[in-house]
C-alpha cells in the first residue's frame, strides 16, 4: 500500500514538470499552430540561468552551490530573472525562426525551432560546459512522510505550481476577454485582425509565455535533477508526449497528460522496469486511435 | 630613424632564432611521453584532471633523480573532452608529429576502445591509468606482442571484492542488484549476477534505471520486497547519488556497495556529505592508505584543491614510474623493447598503490588485481579507506572471479 502511494506521489512529481512543458507546446499550437521543438532546450537555458543568478548573488564565482546560497527570497528572485530572460529569448526565437516559415504553409518551422534549440545547447556548452551543476532546493533537502510515502518539499512546491499556472490559464482562456481573443486569432487570424485583434502582440505573447514556462519549469527541476546542457531533451519528449496524449490544444489535457505518464512511469516500475517506457507509448498510440486529438483536445474539423 | 628601428629588430629575430634552436636541441635529447585523456568534458573529467597531476609529479620526481637514459622526460598533455573522434586525433598526433614514446591514457573506456589499434599497430606502449573495461587489456592479447597496459581498476575485478564483501555482510543471503540501462551497468548486471553465481548464490531482485533517472523509489520497493539486506550499484556517480536520494524517501537504507565512479564530486554535491556516506565503494587506494599516498595527495592538492578522486593521480604516477623503470631496462625509447621489458619483469619499483616487481607478464596485461583492492566511502567530503570487521576477515579465497 505504501508502495502504491510512494508511486503515486512520485508520479505527480514526475508529472508536474511533463505538464508545464506541456502547456507551453499547448499555447502556441492553440495561437500560432507551430510549435516550439526547442522547449526541452529553454527548459535547461532556465535552470542554467538559475543556477548562474544564484551563484552572481551568492558571490560564488567557479564553486558550486551549497544550501545555504539559495534562500526563498533569492530563489525567488532568481525565477523572476529567468522569466524575464527566457521571455527575451522567446522573442527573438519567434523573429528569427518562426515568423519567417509560420506563413510559407510548409514545415520549415520544425527545422528552425530544432535548429534554435540546438543553438542554445551548444551555447550552453561554451558557456558552463557539458557539467552538471547543482542547484540546492530553497526549502531543504529534508523528506517529508505522508503516509508512510517520502516526497522532497521541492516536489511538492513542483506539484502544487504547475496545478496552479494551469488553473490560472485555463480561466484566462475559458472566461476572460483576453482568452476569447486568443482562440480569434488561433481560429482565424485574418478575421481577428479585422475584429481590432493586435494579432502579432498575441503571437508574440503566446511565445513569450511558452518560453517562460519552459524556464519556469527549469527552475523548479534543477533542484530535483541538477542542471546541465542535456538536461532538456528527456524531459520535452515526455512533455511532447504528455501535451499529445492529454490533447495538444487544451491546457487541462495537457496537465492530466503529464500527471498520468509520470504516475504510470512510477508505477509500471513497481512491477518491471523495462514496462516503464513500452506502457508509456502503448497507451499514446491506443489514446490516438480512439481520440485522435487526445484525451480532452476537441476534434478538429479542416475545411478544404 | 629608420636604421636605428631596424637593427634592434633584427637582433631580436637572430636571438629568437637562436633560443629556438637552442630548445630543438635540447628537445632532441628529451624523451617524449603523452598524455591522452579527458579532463574537461564527460563526468569522468576529474579522474582525468587527478591524473594529469599524477603523470606530472612522477615527471618531476625522476628528472630529479636525473631522468632516464642520462636524458629528461617531457609531458605531452592532450585533452580528448572525453569524445572518441577527439581522442584518435590526439593519439594519431601524439605518435605521428610529437613522436612520443609512450602514452598514458585515457579516462573514458569507450576512447581506449576506439583508438587501441593505432599504438597496437605502431608498436608505441600504452599503460592505461584509469578506464576499467575488461576488454581494454584483452583486445592484442592474442598477438605476438601485446601493447596495451592498465594500472588500474578492472571492472570484473571489483565486482570480486564487492561479492566478497556483500556475501559476508548480508545476515540473511539476500543480495540484490540495480544497474543503470546503459551498456556499462548492463555488463555490471551481468558480472556481478555471474560471480554470486560462483559463489552459489542467486541475485535476490534485480533492477534497472535510465541515466537520467531522478527517481528510483519504485525499484526499491521492488527489491525491499525481495528481502535483500544488501544492495550492489552498478550505476554512474550522479544516477548513484539519486538513488540515495531515493533510499532516503522510502526509508530503506541496505548496505550499499558500488564500484569506484562513486569517487566523483557529483555523488557529494546531489546526494550531500550525509547521503554520500552511505555507499562503500571500491578502489585502489585511499588518501589515507598509506603514508606515501598521503604525500603524494598533498602535492596533487597543492596544485588542484578541488581533487576529490586521488586514485587516477596514484595509478598515473605509479603508470610513469613503471613505465621509466621498463624504459631503463630496455636501454632503449624503443616501443617494442619497452614493451617487452614490461612483459618480462622491471626491476623492483615502489609506486604509491603499491610496489612493482612484476608488474605484467605476456598473458596478463593488468598490474592491479583485486587483492590489491580495498573498499573506500565518502567521510567529511573526502574519500576515506573504509574498514570494519569484515573487511578485515576478506581473504583471497573469498575473491572469485
Amino acid at each position: 500500500m505504501t508502495d502504491i502511494l510512494q508511486a503515486l506521489l512520485s508520479g505527480l512529481a514526475l508529472g508536474g514538470v511533463y505538464a508545464l512543458v506541456a502547456l507551453g507546446f499547448s499555447i502556441t499550437q492553440t495561437t500560432t499552430k507551430t510549435l516550439n521543438f526547442g522547449q526541452g532546450e529553454f527548459l535547461m537555458a532556465g535552470a542554467l540561468v538559475a543556477v548562474s543568478a544564484l551563484a552572481l548573488v551568492g558571490g560564488k564565482g567557479g564553486a558550486p552551490l551549497v544550501p545555504s546560497d539559495v534562500t526563498i527570497t533569492r530563489y525567488a528572485l532568481a525565477i523572476l530573472v529567468v522569466l524575464g530572460f527566457l521571455a527575451a529569448l522567446g522573442v527573438l526565437m519567434f523573429l528569427t525562426a518562426v515568423r519567417p516559415f509560420v506563413h510559407s504553409g510548409g514545415m520549415s518551422w520544425i527545422m528552425s525551432t530544432i535548429g534554435f534549440g540546438i543553438l542554445l545547447q551548444n551555447s550552453a556548452l561554451m558557456i558552463w560546459g557539458p557539467g552538471t551543476l547543482v542547484l540546492p532546493s530553497p526549502l531543504g533537502e529534508s523528506v517529508i512522510r505522508i503516509g508512510g510515502a517520502g516526497i522532497r518539499a521541492q516536489e511538492l512546491l513542483v506539484i502544487a505550481v504547475s496545478g496552479i499556472v494551469v488553473l490560472a490559464l485555463d480561466h484566462v482562456l475559458r472566461r476572460t476577454r483576453i482568452g476569447k481573443a486568443v482562440r480569434a486569432v488561433a481560429a482565424n487570424p485574418d478575421a481577428a485582425a479585422l475584429m481590432g485583434i493586435d494579432v502579432r502582440a498575441f503571437v508574440i505573447g503566446a511565445f513569450v509565455l511558452s518560453s517562460s514556462l519552459a524556464g519556469l519549469a527549469g527552475v523548479l527541476v534543477a533542484p530535483i535533477t541538477t542542471a546541465s546542457a542535456f538536461m532538456g531533451l528527456g524531459i520535452a519528449l515526455k512533455a511532447f508526449s504528455a501535451a499529445i496524449l492529454g490533447g495538444l490544444t487544451s491546457p487541462r489535457g495537457c496537465i492530466a497528460g503529464g500527471f498520468i505518464l509520470g504516475c504510470l512511469e512510477a508505477g509500471v516500475g513497481l512491477w518491471r522496469d523495462e514496462w516503464r517506457e513500452i506502457s508509456m507509448f502503448l497507451l499514446i498510440i491506443v489514446v490516438l486511435v480512439l481520440r485522435p486529438a487526445g484525451l480532452f483536445g476537441r476534434a478538429e474539423f479542416e475545411k478544404v | 630613424m629608420r636604421s636605428t628601428f631596424r637593427l634592434p629588430a633584427l637582433r631580436r629575430l637572430a636571438a629568437a632564432l637562436a633560443a629556438t634552436l637552442l630548445t630543438c636541441a635540447a628537445a632532441a635529447q628529451d624523451i617524449k611521453i603523452g598524455f591522452n585523456a579527458d579532463q574537461s568534458g564527460t563526468g569522468a573529467a576529474e579522474l582525468g584532471v587527478a591524473a594529469r597531476h599524477g603523470f606530472e609529479l612522477a615527471i618531476e620526481d625522476i628528472n630529479k633523480a636525473g631522468g632516464v637514459l642520462g636524458k629528461q622526460l617531457v609531458g605531452v598533455i592532450r585533452d580528448d573532452t572525453g569524445h572518441p573522434p577527439k581522442s584518435i586525433q590526439n593519439m594519431t598526433e601524439l605518435i605521428d608529429n610529437e613522436k612520443v614514446a609512450a602514452v598514458i591514457g585515457p579516462t573514458n573506456s569507450g576512447n581506449a576502445l576506439a583508438w587501441l589499434h593505432i599504438p597496437q599497430q605502431k608498436k608505441v606502449p600504452v599503460i592505461v591509468p584509469v578506464a576499467t573495461a575488461t576488454e581494454i587489456t584483452r583486445r592484442y592479447a592474442n598477438e605476438p606482442q601485446n601493447f596495451i597496459f592498465r594500472i588500474s581498476m578492472v571492472d570484473r575485478e571489483q565486482v570480486a571484492l564487492l561479492v566478497a564483501y556483500a556475501i559476508k555482510a548480508s545476515k540473511n543471503q539476500k543480495i540484490a542488484i540495480i544497474g543503470d540501462a546503459t551498456g556499462f551497468g548492463q555488463q555490471g548486471i551481468k558480472d556481478l549476477t555471474e560471480v554470486l553465481a560462483l559463489h552459489g548464490l542467486e541475485r535476490a531482485a534485480v533492477a534497472k534505471f535510465a541515466p537520467k533517472d531522478t527517481d528510483m523509489t519504485s525499484q526499491l520497493a521492488r527489491i525491499r520486497e525481495s528481502g535483500a539486506d544488501t544492495l550492489i550499484v552498478y550505476g554512474l556517480a550522479d544516477a548513484n547519488a539519486q538513488l540515495l536520494r531515493s533510499m532516503e524517501k522510502v526509508n530503506y537504507f541496505p548496505t550499499t556497495l558500488g564500484t569506484w565512479g562513486n569517487m566523483s564530486t557529483a555523488l557529494l554535491e546531489i546526494a550531500g556529505p550525509k547521503l554520500s556516506e552511505h555507499i562503500i565503494f571500491a578502489t585502489s587506494i585511499a588518501e589515507n592508505s598509506s603514508p606515501r599516498a598521503a604525500a603524494l595527495a598533498k602535492r596533487v592538492r597543492a596544485r588542484y584543491p578541488k581533487l576529490a578522486t586521488f586514485v587516477s593521480a596514484a595509478q598515473a604516477y605509479d603508470a610513469v614510474m613503471v613505465l621509466a623503470a621498463a624504459m631503463k631496462k630496455a636501454g632503449t625509447t624503443d616501443g617494442a623493447k619497452v614493451a617487452e621489458a614490461l612483459d618480462t619483469g622491471i626491476p623492483e619499483t615502489q609506486g604509491v598503490v603499491k610496489t612493482y616487481t612484476k608488474p605484467f607478464s605476456k598473458a596478463d596485461h593488468e598490474a592491479l588485481e583485486v587483492s590489491d583492492f580495498r573498499l573506500a566511502r565518502w567521510k567529511a567530503g573526502q574519500v576515506t579507506a573504509y574498514e570494519d570487521d569484515i573487511t578485515k576477515t576478506l581473504t583471497p579465497a573469498d575473491f572469485k572471479k
